[in-house]
């Protein structure tokens, strides 16, 4: 039997030849051990679930994010209330809150990059500027990253603008200082490298312009130097009633690192859209999609009560919300793209009326009609009680490969 | 001449005679406005018509738009456009498809409970519905007094 003793000296040996054998002759230099490999990153960043900078937002999700101008360790700025979005793709900032003055991306000919970014509700304008971004522990250098609202950048194009919708361009109209898109795809657009859409080419006028993928707004998770190959988001159960901030984590990495192991998750995998197949009341709704960015559940059932308009605010889209007498308890399954079921799931849906009225701000039971009758929209309320990964596009971990949702 | 440059000659020919026709309309546009105007749609997008059907109470011309998305536009019976419908991965340009009605869709008061995913906003006759996320946008608009009976909302889409 060997003893340890003799395995220590027998390293050291191996050690010292290797090293003769290395050296080359260099004259007498000290023998050092190899570097040992640098701690794994931090990569659990807090969020929380509060009414943000608004102070009128429900079941959004936010986390703090710092920002440097590139290649600076003193030029940055740490900024809260950044919405977490699983439903969109990169970092964008809203002016009135940025102190730091971020580079402008540059085209070739050295044209202006800016971006006219479309949500369902409307559209935000400002210039592509490049940034260190850091989140917890984890690093994205030179990132392009989009400041909406840039005094800068005033004169919005018409071809911008005529794609309608609210300017949500103000902390107030935008509900956060910013929106961190780590959805399970690299880019904000498939090919915008080919197509003329979203991005433009501002000199003292702007005008829509290809743009290369290097200098597009890209999930900043995929540009971390470590854990780039999603995101799980760790979120405790909410009473039905609802509660106020709610916290839980933002954990970068999937099998990276020991506290982000998939063990044993059902993994569905998502199309080009990010989107998969959810079976409710006998239909399969073929646009449905998981998303923390949905602050509701958002599907069509003629059956349940819908809310009614207070007679101080008739306009009030509150109707468009579900507000059953009793607490509803239904069904749903999932499958993913891979052909994977989970099935027999659970929801509840509760009289948004009634919630609303309180002080709460995260909703498990909030839900509202769908205005594609095509989709289920599952929102911030699928994480509640869940550890959900979202792995991105082309991302191998030890039970697949993204994009895909697990939980 | 080789025949693709006389037939290119035509459409523009045909293109001029059109717009000539249309007169001061142009700057109006196709929600509420008679079916010509999906021609100033397609012209002035750059676009092409992908198919016109008739179905049984209405008519639907779908439009491929260079940005990728596609726009549908349907006409009544009476020739004027009662609804647009979209799906890509940008909106089209509403500006233009709206016409008159854009501006109370752009301006139409913002829900409480926005956020980012949803528009369903009714103001006097016009009805917008909307949904999707990022590099997947759907909805429609239309007229609610100019929808010709026996059609269910749910299929414009």
């Amino acid at each position: 039997m060997v003893s340890r003793r003799a395995l220590h000296s027998g390293l050291i040996l191996a050690l010292a030849l290797s090293a003769i054998a290395c050296g080359g002759g260099g004259g007498g230099q000290a023998v050092s051990p190899p570097p040992p490999p640098p701690p794994p990153a931090n990569n659990v960043a807090s969020v929380i679930i509060d009414q943000g900078p608004s102070n009128a937002s429900v079941n959004t999700l936010f986390t703090s994010v710092t920002v440097c101008v590139p290649g600076s360790t003193t030029s940055c700025q740490t900024i809260n209330h950044i919405q977490v979005d699983t439903g969109s793709y990169g970092l964008r900032i809203l002016g009135p809150v940025l102190t730091l003055t971020l580079p402008v991306e540059t085209l070739a000919g050295g044209n202006s990059l800016a971006e006219c970014t479309q949500f369902v509700d409307g559209f935000s304008w400002g210039p592509v500027v490049s940034a260190d971004v850091q989140i917890a522990g984890e690093t994205a250098s030179s990132l392009p990253v989009q400041v909406i609202g840039d005094s800068r950048f005033t004169n919005i194009p018409a071809t911008c603008s005529g794609t309608g919708g609210t300017q949500e361009d103000t902390v107030a109209s935008f509900g956060a200082n910013g929106i961190l898109g780590i959805g399970p795809f690299e880019l904000d657009c498939a090919d915008c490298d080919t197509v003329a859409r979203l991005y433009y080419s501002c000199a003292t006028t702007c005008s829509e312009t290809t743009v290369p993928t290097n200098l597009q707004v890209a999930n900043p998770v995929t540009r971390f130097a470590t854990d780039k190959n999603g995101v799980i988001v760790v979120l405790p159960s909410v009473a039905a009633g609802g509660a106020a901030n709610v916290s839980g984590s933002l954990i970068f990495g999937i099998d990276t690192q020991s506290n982000n192991q998939s063990g044993t998750q059902t993994v569905l995998t998502v199309d080009s859209n990010a989107e998969l197949l959810i079976t409710f009341n006998g239909q399969t709704l073929a646009n449905s999609f998981i998303d923390s960015g949905s602050n509701g559940i958002y599907f069509n059932d003629s059956s349940i009560s819908k809310c009614v308009a207070p007679a101080n605010d008739p306009s009030s889209q509150i109707v468009n919300f579900y507000c059953p007498p009793n607490t509803l308890s239904l069904g749903l399954s999932i499958q993913g793209m891979n052909g994977v079921m989970a099935n027999n799931l659970t929801f509840g849906v509760g009289n948004a009326q009634t919630m609303l009225n309180g002080n709460f701000d995260a909703f498990p039971q909030l839900a509202g009609t769908n205005p594609n009758t095509g989709s289920f929209d599952y929102g911030l309320a699928f994480f509640y009680g869940r550890r959900v990964a979202v792995a991105v596009e082309n991302a191998k971990t030890s039970v697949g490969t993204g994009p895909y949702i697990a939980f | 001449m080789p025949l693709f440059q006389l037939n290119a000659f035509k459409r523009a020919a045909l293109g001029a005679l059109l717009l000539a026709a249309l007169g001061p309309r142009i700057a109006s546009a196709t929600l509420g406005e008679p079916e010509v105007t999906v021609q100033t749609d397609v012209a002035r997008a750059h676009a092409s018509i992908k198919s016109s059907q008739d179905r049984a109470s209405y008519r639907v011309h779908e439009i491929q738009l260079p940005s990728g998305t596609v726009m549908r536009e349907f006409v009544a019976p009476n020739g004027n456009v009662f609804a647009v419908a979209w799906q890509g991965p940008t909106r089209p340009d509403l500006r233009q498809a709206l016409g008159q009605y854009f501006d109370t869709y752009a301006f139409a008061p913002r829900s409480k409970l926005a956020d980012r995913r949803h528009v369903q906003i009714q103001q006097g006759d016009l009805v917008v519905q909307a949904g999707g996320h990022m590099r997947a946008l759907s909805g429609r608009a239309y007229l609610l007094s100019a929808i010709p009976s026996g059609v269910n909302v749910g299929d414009l889409h």
